[in-house]
């Protein structure tokens, strides 16, 4: 497993029974981390954290997680195409999705959303605002 | 026809003046002179008996001094002794005959009756007769011939004189009618021919500007070799093609013009969707739709060169019209804007990763400095949180300095697009002073608002007019000193047609809602009023107070507020304080 999966600053954040399942995939180190943090705040539990597109994309069909954070700009596939390409199998056309991204422009959001993403949340985010994604979309229905 | 006629005026002289110059009178007087001299001879040699010495001596006389005064009249154009000279020729023959009785000298009457018959009137041919018949008369008056034969020389000289003078005058006559006529024709010619001569004279000058002109447009077109110029028929055949157009797409004149089309070197899939964007034909059709609908059009096509190469130009098409105003085809004037493009996406791109490197780090400073400050488990100290609250505000500056960056750059690309909704600015200033709240406590600077309690709703981006919104009351706060005071107001206005802004209704003015920021501050000097809204600009106050601001907030604030369709003016005077205004039309 990816050694980002573990969390910085030595304070293990172990999940709640039942908790929420979370795939984070961002090829940035320190925002990877930020965003494990922020799951765990939210009560989820990393299952995987991606530095890449592509294996954020065999990660999720392994590890069929509730939810995936994906930042949209990323080497091997952008966060936009692993949406597209979760939404087109059936058994990973479920999984939530929340898009990251620098990129804040009407357009760039519309975009995130058209490839299948239920939320998009711009950088740079606040943890609250992180957290607060998390637990929404940790209570939202499955989309299939 | 004499010249004489020819060259002068008609009228400036009189009949009997032309006549006395005329050739009939000369030809009259040489005869009389020959005629006298022959006779002088005949009687010095008394070829011709003499019976009175003393009458023929006077006849002689007489006829000399008449001869000799005709041609002096003649010399001096005169019509002088136009009469008076033959009559006194007649005098002289009268004494000549009496003189010697001899019916020769009855010869000499031929040159002055000539003369006389020719006169332009009857008064000659009276004079002629009369005295021809006195002449026939004399010998018998004077005895020099027998008294009887008095009446038959009297009838018979008077009837042949008469015939014969009266068939000259009416012959003179008609000849000098026609000589005046054949001249009035003459002159009709010559002034018929002078107007065909001005008339070529007017075609040649006329031929030689339009072949000017036309030299002079053909070598301005064939200067341009940056751009290309294309004229097609109304099918779309070509007819011009400059340097320009050889140059960027690599063919020369003699190979299309005439006998190719303009759409041979555009994308045929370009033109299909063209023409299904716009619901018209395809083709031609497709290329000159909106210049047709509109008069002209400029866009980007796709060229395609003869090497295959494909260029983006900027065309402008325009319809052309022949010299009736017959539409005759379009004009297809390009700007080879492949490189310019080229640079447009790479700035497009370099944007793009500015937005990513720069938001990217800032997102983890921020972040984790939002986890170590609201950590309850492990909670700062106050001088700790104090200096993290300054990281926290530099990097939050620094957030914005890249926001206002990327933001210019979208504007100055023309991809600055809104998100229209209904805004209450109402609610926008009131926001704004909910932001600037703090950092004017912190000033000791006052703000006021004062807006509709109904609201005031427009049309517009509701973020971007907060941020416009934002930037004119951070402003205020920078530059207002403490104890002074800001006054947010938000009110209705007009824009007359004309483009004034006034606080009542006008005909033809347009509803606006005004909203003006007015500080008590320092105020901008009059000479640097007008670079307010260039980016980068700041004013000589705020580098001397060191204001915090890079000159970016009223530019995009300008951006904003025109991309609505608004106006952004200010008022400012130095030392008492600067009033923005921002006027931005209301729907309905």
């Amino acid at each position: 497993m990816d050694p980002a999966l573990h969390s910085p600053g030595g304070r293990p954040a172990g999940p709640a029974p039942g908790a929420i399942r979370v795939l984070v995939a961002d090829d940035e180190d320190d925002i990877r981390a930020l965003v494990c943090l922020a799951v765990r705040k939210a009560g989820g539990q990393v299952v995987v954290a991606a530095p890449d597109g592509s294996t954020a994309l065999s990660a999720a069909q392994a590890e069929l997680p509730d939810l995936a954070v994906l930042d949209v700009s990323m080497p091997g596939a952008t966060g936009l195409e692993v949406c597209a390409a979760l939404r087109a199998t059936p058994a990973t056309a479920g999984i939530r999705i929340l898009l990251l991204s620098a990129g804040a422009s009407p357009d760039e959001v519309a975009r995130g959303l058209a490839a299948g993403a239920d939320a998009y949340l711009p950088k740079p985010f606040t943890v609250a605002g992180l957290v607060q994604q998390v637990r929404a979309l940790a209570v939202r229905e499955p989309v299939a | 026809m004499s010249l004489a006629v020819l060259d002068r005026p008609q009228g400036a002289r009189s009949p009997w003046t032309r006549w006395s110059t005329g050739p009939e009178a000369a030809q009259a007087h040489l005869l009389g002179t020959v005629l006298f001299a022959a006779a002088a001879v005949l009687l010095l040699t008394r070829s011709i008996p003499v019976a009175d010495g003393g009458l023929v001596l006077a006849g002689l006389a007489a006829a000399s001094a008449a001869t000799g005064a005709a041609w002096a009249a003649r010399r001096a154009r005169s019509a002088a002794g136009s009469v008076a000279v033959p009559a006194a020729q007649l005098g002289a023959v009268a004494l000549l005959h009496a003189g010697t009785g001899s019916a020769t000298t009855l010869l000499l009457l031929v040159g002055p009756l000539w003369a006389l018959a020719t006169q332009p009137d009857r008064r000659g041919l009276l004079v002629g007769v009369v005295g021809s018949a006195a002449v026939a008369a004399v010998p018998a008056l004077t005895g020099s011939s027998p008294a009887g034969d008095l009446p038959g020389a009297l009838l018979l000289g008077t009837l042949v004189v008469a015939a014969g003078s009266a068939a000259v005058h009416g012959t003179s006559r008609r000849l000098a009618a026609q000589a005046r006529h054949i001249g009035q024709l003459e002159r009709e010619q010559a002034a018929l021919l002078a107007q065909v001569q001005s008339r070529a004279d007017e075609l040649d000058t006329a031929s030689r500007i339009l072949a000017a002109r036309a030299q002079t447009m053909t070598s301005v077109i064939d200067a341009v070799t940056e751009q290309s110029i294309i004229g097609t028929d109304r099918d779309g055949t070509i007819r011009v093609w400059n340097p320009g157009a050889e140059k960027m797409l690599g063919v020369p004149r003699p190979e299309v013009v005439r006998t190719r089309s303009i759409l041979d070197f555009h994308l045929p899939e370009e033109l299909t969707a063209a023409a299904a964007d716009r619901g018209c034909g395809t083709g031609l059709e497709a290329l000159v739709h909106a210049a047709r609908e509109h008069g002209s059009d400029v866009r980007d096509w796709t060229y395609v060169a003869a090497d295959g190469s494909h260029r983006t130009v900027s065309v402008a098409i325009t319809p052309r019209s022949d010299d009736r105003g017959t539409h005759a085809g379009w004009n297809f004037v390009g700007t080879d804007m492949t490189e310019a493009r080229a640079t447009e996406r790479m700035k497009d791109q370099f944007v793009s990763l500015i937005s990513h490197e720069l938001r990217t780090p800032l997102s983890s400073i921020l972040g984790y400095l939002e986890l170590v400050m609201d950590d309850e488990d492990q909670p700062l100290t106050d001088e700790q949180r104090q200096y993290l609250s300054t990281v926290e505000r530099n990097a939050q500056r620094l957030l914005r300095l890249v926001g206002d960056l990327l933001f210019t750059a979208q504007v100055e690309s023309g991809r600055f697009t809104l998100q229209p909704a209904d805004v209450d600015l109402a609610g926008v200033v009131r926001a704004a002073e909910e932001t600037a709240r703090v950092a004017a406590a912190a000033a000791g600077v006052q703000i006021v608002v004062d807006v509709p309690d109904d609201g005031l709703v427009v049309a517009g981006d509701a973020v971007r007019l907060g941020q416009a919104c934002d930037n004119l009351v951070s402003n205020a706060v920078k530059f207002t000193p403490a104890g002074g005071r800001i006054d947010l107001v938000l009110r209705r206005g007009w824009r007359t047609p004309g483009g004034e802004v006034v606080d009542h209704d006008a005909p033809g003015a347009a509803p606006v809602a005004l909203l003006s920021v007015a500080d008590t501050g320092m105020g901008i000097p009059a000479g640097e009023q007008g670079q307010m809204f260039t980016r980068f600009f700041r004013t000589s106050n705020a580098q001397r107070n060191a204001v915090p601001g890079v000159g970016l907030g009223l530019t995009i604030t300008k951006a904003i507020t025109t991309a609505h369709g608004g106006t952004l003016d200010l008022e400012s005077t130095e030392g008492v304080g600067t009033t923005f205004t921002m006027a931005l039309p209301v729907g309905g």
